[in-house]
């Protein structure tokens, strides 16, 4: 019985008998908290682009104002995530694990299909329950790929995708402004429109555009791409003069201890020590 | 074995059972493993627990009735075989101890899974007679 023999690590499910009789008693449990994020890509001449908004929320309180979406799976994949931030951040570094230990057992480069099937096998493995919806993107020896995974573990492969809150936004843009085999600047400046749509139209998306332009020769991860909410300096100094406290005694100790050291001098004709 | 073909664990009705905390005389141990309730743990089971912990075994029944089917009976009791020999674990049971030679006849010797990440065990058991007594059928 697992309750007395703890099988495997991960979920865990002790409390949950615990719960559900509190819960029975009229305690309240608390609610799942909505998540807010913009995250896009779209494909482009030679490759793709990625793009993530940088506001991390906690219910309604912006935790973090600058934090990384955009996630290193290998050298030329990269995945975008939202959801549960936690979520998005396991489950990317576990699959990047996986497809570097895939990457030396199979001694080619890894694909993008193979990132994208691992990560929807363990997403289906818990029905949802791994809150993460994420953009996959990269190219591989058979092309650019561009994939979306839902947090129930179905995927779509699209020419340009978006995902998390701020998605309809960005849709918008990506729907009027991409055609096939755009510039990379061009690509570029769709991208970084589209998760600006969702950071000023969108509540749970804000801060900074990052931005990754993945070809086949490389890959350029573009932080804090575009800042358009800059923090103004403040217009006043709030800071106490120099001298505004009065003082009656200054005493300065010194701490530095010199010492003096005199090398003691070899007994002329004495034994010398035997060190053969 | 069982001759099923299919992907994701059933929804099977709620187990519960006293043989892995029972004492001598063939009772729930209270003084070891502490108060229990089986109704409880029946009436009360989250179908997402028993979808994880029957996953592989799911899985890895699936892979043996292809198999079967391919290549007929002796493909998977070939494999079964393998599996038994080398899960026979002659050291003491209270140890954690890895097992690359299972590792490798499941699949999961190049991947890395939660389980590899953080330990399964919280603490080696204190009690190593009564594992040993329950490995030996004592």
């Amino acid at each position: 019985m697992s309750a007395f023999h703890s099988t495997k690590p991960g979920f865990d499910f002790s409390n949950a008998n615990r719960n559900a009789f509190l819960e029975g008693k009229g305690v309240k449990m608390p609610k799942a908290t909505s998540t807010g994020t913009t995250i896009v890509g779209c494909l482009f001449k030679d490759g793709i682009v990625l793009g993530a908004d940088t506001r991390a929320t906690a219910g309604e309180i912006v935790a973090d104002k600058n934090c990384e979406k955009i996630h290193y799976i290998s050298e030329s994949i990269r995945c975008c995530g939202a959801g549960t931030a936690a979520d998005t951040e396991f489950i990317t570094a576990l699959i990047s694990s996986n497809i570097e230990l895939h990457a030396l057992s199979t001694g080619r480069k890894p694909r993008v299909v193979t990132a994208m099937t691992m990560l929807k096998q363990r997403l289906f493995q818990h029905q949802g329950h791994i809150g993460a919806a994420l953009v996959l993107g990269g190219v591989d020896a058979t092309g650019a790929h561009l994939f979306t995974v839902a947090p129930h573990g179905s995927t779509d492969k699209l020419p340009y995708v978006t995902m998390g809150s701020g998605s309809l936004a960005a849709m918008a843009v990506f729907e009027s402004g991409w055609r096939p085999n755009l510039e990379r600047a061009e690509a570029l400046q769709l991208v970084v429109a589209a998760i600006s749509a969702g950071i000023f139209n969108d509540l749970g998306s804000g801060s900074n555009v990052d931005a990754c332009v993945i070809t086949a020769t490389e890959t350029e991860m573009l932080r804090n791409y575009v800042m358009p909410n800059v923090r103004v300096e403040k217009e006043r100094k709030y800071g106490f003069r120099r001298g505004t406290t009065a003082w009656t005694r200054e005493k300065v100790r010194d701490l530095i201890v010199s010492e003096e050291i005199r090398p003691i001098a070899v007994i002329a004709g004495g034994e010398e020590m035997d060190t053969s | 074995m069982e001759n099923s073909l299919r992907l994701v664990p059933s929804k099977q009705p709620a187990k519960a059972s006293i043989s892995d905390t029972a004492n001598s005389f063939g009772l729930h141990d209270t003084l070891i493993y502490g108060p229990r309730n089986l109704t409880d743990e029946i009436k009360s089971t989250n179908p997402l627990q028993a979808r994880l912990e029957n996953w592989d075994e799911t899985q890895r029944n699936l892979k043996l009735t292809m198999h079967r089917n391919i290549y007929g009976l002796h493909a998977p009791v070939r494999q079964l075989m393998e599996r038994k020999i080398v899960s026979y674990n002659p050291h003491m049971p209270a140890m954690p101890r890895s097992n690359i030679h299972l590792d490798i006849l499941e699949g999961r010797d190049e991947t890395l899974d939660v389980a590899d990440l953080f330990s399964s065990e919280p603490y080696p058991t204190t009690d190593i007679h009564s594992e040993m007594e329950r490995k030996l059928r004592m």
